[in-house]
């Protein structure tokens, strides 16, 4: 048990800064999700934490002690590798007990090893693999017995890098849930990386958005899919992503998709330069009947171009004046179909202007009122 | 499959007829010598001149090499010059894999300050002739009283032998994934033990690899053993050679019979230790 927190964290290789400046403030007990894509320094950040690299700058304290020249065997933590990483020559019953057996993590007898062993074993589901080799398993039960490796013994901190990548979607939406439940994990400060934002929102406590090496935003599931910090912490988020449009300000309204849209500008709203970018999340948006729109919602019309079923949803797509937008809903509609879309005012998300592809610091919502909104978190079978 | 694997195996054409031709005439060309020395081998004194394959096969050749009629010919003792190659390479051999598997994890593991420079120093002691340093070598070697000794030949084996262990295995050893050895760190075993316990198995092919070819790189070494000994350490290679001027006259079958000898036992080595260069131990380590 220990809280983890990581200073001013910066690691560079060659030219390439992978980190650069992150901080860290994990609590004890808490489950932490690093998100990130591939190159962001997700990884990096874990094995400076298990002091596996050398860092350049910034300092990774565990349980207030600081960990700045103490060699990874003494750190106290458990990392499980996006590799897997279990000994080939080993069998999976050896490679768990090889925490056990170090000395340096407890000791224990053989029959205490076997105890512990047979019990995360069978948490795991890996009970009846005990005497294969990691060559002769699938994919996921290497990626159950590489957890396992973790969960055997006590640490201060357990490190997760990528643990569910490998496994196909069902496999992953499974181990997901039982992640989540195991008595371990839930006590254990755990630092976890994930790219899959749906990893991030499920499992985190709080979830930490990195992007070149940086912190682009922490919070808790809600906060980062309410109030994403900026445009791509908003893209990251949401399978479609977010819909962004270019928006302009014209006689008192933010107008985009050459006009098509027309949000009345939300009052106590600065737009620097009466420009901005309207994000509309595919999920917050609804097909409605003809009539006058609902108080409190952004209204407007547009033709259907695809319409495509996704197991139980649909995504559509919309041609909306000049542009497309993607809206997810529960009914098919026919494609050529003209249709009414709707969006409560507060999950239309505001975006500060910026050109040339580069990300915008996000304004507020679309909802004259400051008050964060909330809404129910997307489901798991898009 | 099996014909799209071997497209000229499909139907003879004129083409590839004449590269089995040729690839037969290279084949016969490249084993005649060998072949050669065997019929050399079995000759008797009388006829080793022939250049006819006709003659009486005899084994007296191989009994003379390996017993005292051997060494009156020469002034060497055969059998103890291959105990002593043995002990020469297998010593040279051995001191290598000692210090030339840290000396190749630390060099494929880590940059150091220098480690190129120092790696291509190792490497450059292949470049030079032997010949270059084996003058300053044998005064050396008479001042410090290791002239003729096993211990001296093992040290000056080092040359030969150390920069192919060490560059050999620092290529395995930057293959291998980092990852294990890092798990094997927050497993709480030290630096030492994570090599001992992970790196170390999965070079297993590679350590195979390297110590034959110093082997038989030591075994055949001629110039050392021929300079730097005498009758205590002298070696195989310069005992083979010794049955072709001993007194004025040149026994070419009895040196045929010697070297057919001295090549047997890096043969054998070679033969048990293949089944460690196939196998990639690494399997199953790492996501495929």
């Amino acid at each position: 048990m220990g809280a983890l927190t990581v200073r001013g964290l910066t690691k560079r290789f060659g030219r390439t800064t992978a980190v650069d400046g992150v901080d860290l403030d994990v609590r004890d007990g808490e489950f932490f999700v690093v998100l990130g894509p591939s190159g962001a320094g997700k990884t990096t950040t874990l094995k400076s934490v298990a002091g596996l690299i050398d860092v350049d700058a910034g300092e990774v304290s565990i349980a207030g002690r600081s960990m700045t020249g103490v060699e990874p065997y003494h750190r106290n933590v458990a990392m499980a590798f996006e590799s897997y990483a279990l000994y080939p020559q080993k069998t999976v019953f050896e490679n768990l007990a090889s925490p056990l057996r170090s000395g340096r993590t407890g000791t224990y007898t053989p029959a205490q090893q076997k105890e512990r062993i047979e019990a995360v074993a069978g948490t795991l589901g890996i009970g009846t693999l005990l005497a294969r080799l990691p060559r002769e398993l699938s994919n996921g039960q290497r990626q159950r017995v590489a957890l396992g490796r973790v969960l055997v013994r006590p640490a201060d901190v357990y490190l997760l890098d990528e643990p569910l990548s490998h496994l196909d979607a069902k496999l992953r939406a499974q181990m997901r849930v039982e992640l989540k439940q195991l008595g371990e994990m839930s006590s254990t400060t755990s630092l976890y990386v994930t790219h899959d934002y749906q990893e991030a929102l499920a499992l985190g406590d709080r979830i930490a958005v990195l992007r070149a090496g940086r912190v682009v935003q922490i919070g808790t599931p809600l906060e980062i899919w309410n109030t994403p910090v900026d445009t791509f912490v908003a893209r990251s988020l949401g399978q479609p992503e977010i819909n962004l449009f270019d928006a302009d300000v014209v006689d008192g309204a933010v107008r985009a998709a050459a006009g098509a849209i027309a949000l009345p500008v939300p009052a106590g709203l600065d737009l620097p330069g009466d420009r901005a970018r309207i994000g509309l999340r595919p999920r917050d948006l609804r097909v409605v009947a003809d009539g006058p729109g609902a108080p409190g919602t952004l209204r407007f019309d547009g033709a259907v171009r695809l319409s495509e079923r996704l197991g139980r949803l649909v995504e559509l797509t919309v041609d909306v004046g000049d542009r497309l937008v993607v809206v997810v809903t529960e009914h098919p509609v026919a494609e050529g179909a003209a249709v009414h879309l709707e969006i409560p005012l507060e999950h239309v998300h505001l975006f500060a202007a910026a050109d040339g592809g580069t990300d915008g610091p996000r304004l507020g919502s679309g909802r004259p009122t400051a008050r964060p909104p909330v809404a129910a978190l997307p489901g798991e079978d898009a | 499959m099996a014909t799209e694997l071997m497209p000229g195996r499909k139907r003879f054409t004129s083409g590839s007829v004449a590269a089995d031709l040729g690839l037969v005439a290279w084949f016969v060309f490249s084993l005649f010598p060998i072949v050669w020395m065997v019929l050399l081998s079995l000759k008797s004194k009388a006829e080793q001149t022939t250049t006819y394959f006709r003659f009486s096969p005899t084994l007296a050749n191989f009994h003379t090499v390996l017993s005292d009629s051997g060494r009156a010919v020469t002034s060497v003792d055969f059998k103890h010059a291959l105990v002593t190659s043995v002990v020469n390479s297998g010593g040279a051999v051995l001191v290598s894999l000692v210090i030339g598997i840290p000396a190749a994890y630390a060099a494929g593991r880590w940059r150091f300050r220098g480690s190129e420079n120092l790696l291509f120093t190792m490497l450059s002691f292949r470049f030079a002739p032997e010949l270059m340093v084996i003058v300053p070598l044998f005064v050396v070697y008479n001042q410090i009283g290791l002239f003729d000794t096993k211990v001296g030949q093992i040290w000056v084996l080092q040359l030969v032998t150390m920069p192919l262990v060490v560059w050999i295995l620092r290529s395995y050893f930057q293959d291998l994934p980092p990852d294990l050895e890092q798990a094997a760190l927050l497993d709480g075993y030290s630096r030492r033990r994570a090599f001992v316990m992970v790196a170390l198995p999965m070079v297993r092919p590679g350590i195979a690899a390297s110590a034959l070819l110093a082997f038989i790189f030591a075994w055949n070494n001629y110039v050392f053993p021929l300079i730097l000994t005498d009758s205590n350490a002298t070696t195989v290679t310069v005992a083979i050679s010794k049955f072709l001027g001993g007194g004025g006259q040149a026994y070419y079958n009895l040196t045929a019979a010697a070297a057919l000898i001295g090549a047997l036992p890096p043969l054998a080595l070679a033969l048990t230790i293949q089944r460690y260069l196939v196998r990639g131990l690494s399997f199953g380590a790492v996501k495929a």
